[in-house]
Parts: C-alpha cells; sequence; structure tokens
C-alpha cells in the first residue's frame, strides 16, 4: 500500500462509482455462487495423485480484469480501474482487522513461536538463492539485482529507485517483477500454496507465517487457501499469518538495506560471471554492459 | 523513497463521509456472500461486519490524525491486536467471537475482485513484460514463500513445536 494509492483515494468519490460497486457485485456471485471452487486432480498410478484447488477468489479477481479487458462490457472501463486501486486501500483494512484479532486472541501461541515467526523474516534471502540464478540464465545482468533483492513490493521498489536512481537497469528490474508481480501474484500464490501444501512435509503453520511475505493480497490468497485445505488450525494459522505481515511491514525495508540488496550484489558478483555467460543470450547481454561501461568511462 | 513524501492535509469531513460510505458498500458485499456462499446467518454476522469497520475507521483516522509516517493498514493492525487481547475480558471475547462469524475467505473474494478491476489499468504495461518476466517473477515468489516456510518449518521443529 503506497502513499500514491493514498492520493489516489484522495481524488476520487469512490463511493459514486456506482457502476463498480454493482460489477463488482455481479463478479463476486457468478465467482462464489456460480463457478465455485473448482479442483483440478492429476493423477498418477506412480506417484498417486496431486489436487489443485482453484477458490473463488481466483476467479473473482479474473473476473474483474475480465470485465476491465472485454470490450464489449462498457460499463467498466479506466475511470472504475481507477476507483478500484484507491478503494484497494480502505477495503484490505477490514481483511487485516480480522487476522489481526486472531493475533491479539491468541498472542499467548504467538510469543510461543516468536523465534520462528522472527526468523521467518529472512526468507527473503530465498528469494536471491532461487531466483537470481534463473534471472542470470534468462540473460539478465544489473536488472537481475532489482529483480531479486526481495519481493520486489512498494517500499522495495522505493529503496532501489532511491539507491540507483529512475534510469538505472536495477529500476527496469524491480519495476518488471512489480507489474508482473501486481497482476499475476494474488492469482498464481493461491494454487501455488495448494500445491507445496499438498507435495512438501511441510507444515500448515509454518506455511502461515510465509504467507505474511508479499503484499496483502497475496497474503489473504495464500492464507485463505491454506484455511480450506485446514480448517481446524484456522485461528492459529490466521494469527500468524497477521504477526507476519505486520513485522514485514514493518521491518520489510531494513532487511532489504541491510541483508537483502548487500547480499544480493554479492551473490551477483561471484555468480554472474559463471552462469551469466552459459546462454548465447547472457554473452550477449555481458558484452553489451562492457560496451556500456567502457562509454561512461 | 520518492513517494513518501505528501503533505499532511487536513482532515476533511466530506473524506471521512467517503470513507464510511465505502467501508459500508464493502460490508453489504460481504455478507451478501458471506450469508450465501459460506452460510453464516446474516444476524449474527452484523456485528462482527460492524466491529471489522470500525477498526479500519479507527485506524485510518489516526493515520490522518498521527503526524508520523506510518501507514494506515499498521494502526488497524494494532488496534485489532490489542482489543483482543486475552487482558481485555468481555471486549475480546466479543471481538473474537462476532468477527468469527465473518469468513475470511468471503473478505477475500470481495477484495480481489475489486482488485482484478484495478490491475486492468497495468494490462498493457503487463503485455510488454515478456516471457522472462514472468518466469523470474514466479521464481522470486516461489523464492521467498519457500524461503520463509523452510526456516519457520526448521525453528518450530528445534522448538519441538511440531
Amino acid at each position: 500500500m503506497s502513499n500514491q494509492a493514498a492520493a489516489d483515494t484522495k481524488e476520487k468519490v469512490c463511493w459514486k462509482e456506482y457502476k463498480l460497486h454493482i460489477a463488482v457485485l455481479v463478479i463476486i456471485l457468478l465467482a462464489e455462487l456460480v463457478i465455485r471452487k473448482q479442483t483440478i486432480t492429476f493423477s498418477n498410478a506412480q506417484y498417486g495423485s496431486l489436487s489443485i484447488g482453484f477458490q473463488p477468489f481466483v476467479f473473482a479477481m479474473i473476473l474483474g480484469l475480465i470485465a476491465y479487458l472485454a470490450k464489449p462490457i462498457k460499463w467498466v472501463k479506466e475511470k472504475e480501474s481507477a476507483a478500484a486501486s484507491g478503494t484497494m486501500l480502505i477495503f484490505i483494512g477490514p481483511l487485516l482487522a480480522k487476522l489481526a484479532i486472531a493475533s491479539g486472541y491468541s498472542i499467548k501461541a504467538i510469543i510461543a513461536v516468536g523465534p520462528a515467526m522472527l526468523l521467518q523474516e529472512f526468507g527473503n534471502i530465498g528469494t536471491m538463492l532461487l531466483a537470481l540464478p534463473i534471472a542470470l540464465l534468462l540473460g539478465f545482468k544489473r536488472e537481475a539485482v532489482g529483480m531479486t533483492h526481495s519481493i520486489g513490493r512498494e517500499q522495495n521498489m522505493g529503496l532501489i529507485i532511491d539507491r540507483y536512481g529512475f534510469d538505472a537497469d536495477e529500476t527496469r528490474g524491480v519495476l518488471i517483477i512489480y507489474i508482473i508481480g501486481t497482476v499475476i501474484g494474488s492469482v498464481v500464490i493461491g494454487p501455488l500454496t495448494g500445491i507445496l501444501a499438498n507435495v512438501l512435509p511441510i507444515s500448515p503453520l509454518a506455511y502461515a507465517m510465509a504467507t505474511g511475505v508479499g503484499s496483502a493480497g497475496m497474503t489473504a490468497a495464500s492464507l485463505s487457501t491454506l484455511i480450506d485445505m485446514f480448517p481446524q488450525f484456522e485461528t492459529q494459522m490466521s494469527a500468524y499469518s497477521s504477526m507476519s505481515n505486520l513485522l514485514t511491514q514493518v521491518d520489510g525495508i531494513y532487511m532489504s538495506i541491510l541483508i537483502g540488496l548487500p547480499l544480493c550484489n554479492l551473490l551477483y558478483k561471484v555468480v554472474e560471471p559463471v552462469l551469466g555467460r552459459v546462454t548465447k543470450r547472457g554473452r550477449r547481454n555481458a558484452e553489451l554492459l562492457k560496451e556500456k561501461v567502457k562509454e561512461a568511462e | 523513497m520518492a513517494k513518501m513524501t505528501i503533505k499532511k492535509e487536513h482532515l476533511k469531513m466530506t473524506s471521512v463521509l467517503d470513507w464510511l460510505l465505502m467501508l459500508l458498500i464493502f460490508g453489504v458485499l460481504t455478507l451478501i456472500i458471506n450469508t450465501f456462499s459460506y452460510k453464516n446467518p446474516i444476524i449474527e454476522s452484523i456485528p462482527g461486519m460492524l466491529v471489522l469497520i470500525a477498526i479500519t475507521f479507527v485506524g485510518m483516522l489516526l493515520a490522518k490524525l498521527i503526524p508520523l509516517k506510518v501507514p494506515a493498514i499498521i494502526y488497524i493492525s494494532l488496534i485489532a491486536l490489542v482489543i483482543s487481547l486475552p487482558v481485555c475480558g468481555a471486549v475480546s471475547e466479543f471481538v473474537y467471537t462476532s468477527t468469527s462469524k465473518i469468513s475470511t475467505l468471503a473478505l477475500c473474494t470481495v477484495i480481489l475482485a475489486y482488485s482484478g478491476v484495478a490491475i486492468g489499468k497495468s494490462w498493457a504495461e503487463f503485455k510488454k513484460m515478456g516471457w522472462r518476466g514472468i518466469v523470474v517473477t514466479l521464481c522470486v515468489i516461489l523464492g521467498t514463500f519457500l524461503g520463509s516456510a523452510l526456516i519457520a518449518q526448521f525453528v518450530l521443529k528445534m522448538q519441538g513445536i511440531i
């Protein structure tokens, strides 16, 4: 949630956008009562079966996007879309309140898992370990640092722009992640959580702590999937998720400044000369970067 | 922080009224889904919805009134957390029980429907990004989520909690 969104809300009188609210009413009714939850099951004699649940919220989001993009639907266009981004800042409130109530109510359980709660904040080291090598193999150079130093939400974007400037490669990288993450983040993290919880022997409680890492929408999508799968842990998981989200809001920027960015730069220095030259695109971009540096000198 | 320097404006009555109306619209939409899809009786759900709306409203007010660069969502989370601490006794009990009638999934559906319309604006930019960016984004999300979950799992195991 950036202050930019706050500025948008100020400009637009959102409740008057009746077209938007009626469109959303139709969308949520379609998603919840017509499409409903869909489960896709892959079964294989050798490995057993894997079920992926697609919750109604995934369809609600896709229908919202379709309503905007579909040419015949004139009811939802630029004005409504702008108003909708203004509403996000307000509407995320009741959800975060609901989750934080679970946190307060089960504060003892949270204190008991304090060490795990604090340490899982370092999970963004996993981001660069997995994503930096892939980005380098795909031929990204300095963009890769902006892309993989953190999960790339508003505050991380602010940091990279502040550090490298608006036209830098690193900034282009973080913008790529920010835009793509905005569009696909909440849609993919629900099913992704479902698959991981099915496949890996990790406790739902550990996953619940991990749901707090990204944007509020991603937290909601990921946690809702867990609640649907493990309803017996609902309060506990909501409590962990909310606390983890709150921690990320508070420490996320410092995690990036003190750990994410320096470590990612170090990793880049070590790994780029190897992985960055494996693919043709990687070698070509390395040449281009060398020339650019020479010109600058 | 490029966009973090926005002047604190005076709190306008109209904008306060705006928030309330918006939250009421949100409440109605959520209650519809909460009743018809998640089968929570509507009469029992209204108090919980009002609690969530009230917390959000107070949180937003505080963010406006207190001259610190703290986003509303932090105030909202903190208020909700504090009033439901067990030391608050009957208040905590009421807040927890009433809001337990509001399904998290119902809240999520309404929010993400708006979010779907909102991301429409980013679609043109999104299309220009190319598949490489999408692959890296998926790895970034997976890496962060899995990184946190693995650390949490490890520490919870060490503590003997799971």
